[in-house]
């Protein structure tokens, strides 16, 4: 990485560590639900072919459609069915439809694509990959923000630009994009297997639009995302907000089937206002296989919170060219090894040990990467 | 990333070190009389010992390790490294000079603290904690094996380690075989000390991160007198970071960056810089004009 990475990098981390270290002390039962997070994670991955299918059950009777994918091309395949020809659709930074390279895929058919996240909006318009799971547009700094906003998008805005003017614009631009949009596509911080509840927490408000005004909304995660119960997936979001330095969230956001009424003689009626349809895609792709390797299954329990990409040396120096984005740092070097059964950037780990100190869920990733270290070796003999 | 390179260091690795380890007892062909003369007075055997692991001798030959397999790593040449009796590599005087002070000082702590111990010369076989830290688990299985032997049968049953890298490998290896060998770093043992001046410390990653000796190193030096200058964004135990060391084997110019960076962040604290290990000073010196050892600070 050049050195607008470290500038940014910096400037970044003397931002957000103070914010950690607030929101812990503000918060202290956050470590407590950390806790309890990390037992209900570790319950369900013993169980994991129950709960997928008790989620696949719920969705269903809650009126929406589940689709349990096991790779990228059938994650690909899924998704441009339900979209269909054309249209505009939009993202709400799932790092999952990222993983599966559905936004490149439904641009090939002719759609219209548009990342709604802020960041990820930013390394979109850049042609560039997202740099932190959290913060995606980590690497650039607010001038060349400003500078490619004004080359691609908006003439008034510059280098000297200040931020709420850079945001304002972006906004602008977004709002025309969300009243033409067929689908929004967002992840999942969270899935209730109870209730096939999707919960997912934000601060900028672009995934209530996504999720609230396309005809159709399309969540698209992992099965490592399931949870047992809607109060266990709130957990988790508010553990995942405040290890990503952002707590209170701004917005949690629940969505249980496509919209509904019953305001007429209690009679049941879909869609309402929103969605006419609700898609679950719950994704394989290397993370069941992964269960059953009694070390990398911890890396399971993730929550992809971002935390440790700040406490590690490697990522500072190597940044998005440690691993193949979106997941980056020392979550991304354990996650390569999953889904790619990428095991060579675990052979970069320094073991400077910062990532299993602040992991909100407790993952001693060093030790994660050691094993991953050795599988490599054993590839290479 | 171009992963070509270090998958080719990772296999020199394997075929160069593993294989002198298993024949000799080291890495790599190093000059072991020029590293044990810093000490005549230590019995040559005894139930408990001090372990060097020639970290604090061979310092930089370890920091060169990139360097070195490069320089053997045509198939031919490499047999020839490994094979070639006669060739050896020797420490650079002035580094010995400086690890026999260090390890005489730290013999003398334990003393005062009333612990003795015999010292294995020549015969000193090097940890392997290369290859635990390269992720080679079953190279490091097999050679353990051969080290906890080795000190079993020399009646060994109490190891005092002198550096993190060591007493992190020993302590797996312990928990990996199942073996009873007690493993005890030297500032565990220490029971009075003196030092002086103002230092920000680099913490070692594995003191620190992974052994629960950080409180041990800082209170030793507290204890001393010593003065240490703390920054919530450079030495706290999750700002803190590695010195780049453990991946010089595998990509020599990711650990000089990051020894750089940890450099610039440390003497943006305070200009004396301390550090409890032997690889870390290796790494960050060249990128430091002030930086000493603890146990060159402690007596």
């Amino acid at each position: 990485m050049n050195e607008e990475w470290s500038e940014a990098l910096d400037r970044t981390i003397v931002s957000v560590v103070p914010k950690f270290d607030e929101i812990l002390k503000e918060y202290p039962y956050i470590k407590d639900y950390a806790d309890k997070l990390t037992q209900i994670k570790l319950g369900v991955l013993d169980h994991l072919d129950e709960y997928v299918k008790m989620t696949v059950e719920s969705v269903e009777k809650s009126g929406g459609v589940p689709h349990l994918v096991k790779d990228k091309n059938e994650s690909q395949k899924v998704v441009r069915d339900i979209c269909g020809k054309e249209g505009m659709v939009l993202f709400a930074k799932s790092n999952v439809a990222l993983e599966l390279e559905i936004r490149e895929s439904l641009a090939r058919d002719g759609h219209e694509v548009w990342e709604t996240d802020l960041g990820e909006f930013l390394v979109q318009l850049a042609h560039e990959h997202p740099s932190h799971i959290v913060v995606p547009a980590i690497h650039m700094t607010k001038e060349r923000i400003g500078k490619l906003l004004h080359d691609g998008l908006d003439a008034r805005v510059s280098s000297d630009s200040t931020y709420e003017e850079l945001v304002a614009s972006v906004r602008k631009f977004l709002f025309q994009k969300y009243i033409n949009a067929k689908v929004g596509i967002t992840g999942a911080n969270a899935v209730a297997a109870a209730t096939g509840s999707v919960v997912l927490v934000e601060n900028e408000g672009n995934i209530r639009m996504d999720t609230v005004i396309p005809s159709t909304h399309i969540a698209i995660t992992g099965v490592d995302k399931i949870v047992p119960t809607l109060e266990d997936a709130f957990l988790e979001a508010q553990v995942q907000s405040a290890y990503a330095g952002l707590y209170p969230p701004t917005y949690i956001n629940v969505t249980s089937g496509p919209s509904s009424t019953a305001d007429i003689e209690s009679k049941h009626v879909t869609p309402a206002t929103g969605p006419k349809e609700f898609h679950l895609v719950l994704v394989d792709n290397g993370r069941r296989k992964a269960v059953g390797d009694p070390d990398l299954r911890n890396a399971l329990l993730c929550i992809k919170c971002g935390r440790c990409y700040f406490t590690c040396p490697v990522y500072g120096t190597l940044g998005y060219d440690w691993t193949q984005p979106p997941y980056g740092g020392p979550m991304g070097a354990m996650w390569s090894a999953i889904i790619d059964d990428d095991t060579r950037p675990a052979n970069l780990c320094t073991h400077s040990g910062g990532c299993k100190v602040v992991c909100p869920v407790q993952i001693d990733i060093p030790k994660v990467l050691e094993h991953i270290k050795w599988l490599d070796s054993q590839k290479n003999r | 990333m171009d992963y070509r390179k270090v998958e080719r260091q990772l296999s020199l690795v394997r075929g160069v070190v593993y294989k002198n380890l298993l024949e000799n007892y080291m890495p790599l062909p190093v000059d072991r009389s020029a590293c044990s003369r810093w000490t005549k007075d230590l019995p040559p055997s005894g139930q408990t010992i001090i372990y060097t692991s020639y970290m604090y001798q061979l310092g930089s030959v370890f920091k060169s390790y990139a360097k070195l397999l490069e320089r053997f790593s045509g198939v031919k040449f490499a047999t020839r490294f490994t094979f070639l009796g006669g060739f050896l590599i020797r420490p650079k005087r002035e580094e010995l000079e400086r690890a026999s002070l260090i390890l005489n000082n730290i013999v003398a702590l334990l003393k005062e603290s009333s612990v003795q111990v015999a010292y294995l010369y020549d015969e000193e076989p090097y940890s392997g904690a290369l290859l635990l830290e390269l992720g080679l688990l079953d190279e490091f299985r097999e050679y353990g094996r051969r080290l906890l032997s080795f000190f079993d049968g020399r009646g060994i049953i109490r190891v005092i380690t002198v550096d993190p890298h060591t007493t992190n490998a020993l302590l797996r290896l312990k928990t990996l075989l199942k073996s009873n060998l007690e493993v005890v770093n030297y500032l565990q043992l220490i029971r009075h000390s003196e030092g002086k001046g103002s230092f920000v410390m680099h913490d070692s990653c594995l003191y620190s991160r992974y052994l629960g000796l950080g409180d041990v190193v800082k209170s030793v030096l507290q204890n001393s007198g010593v003065t240490l200058v703390e920054d919530r964004m450079v030495t706290a135990q999750d700002t803190s970071t590695c010195c780049g060391a453990p991946v010089e084997s595998v990509d020599e110019e990711l650990s000089e960056k990051i020894a750089k960076a940890r450099a610039m962040k440390l003497t943006s604290v305070h200009k004396n810089v301390l550090v409890a290990c032997p690889l870390c000073y290796q790494n960050l010196s060249p990128h430091v004009e002030s930086i000493r050892d603890i146990a060159e600070v402690i007596r």
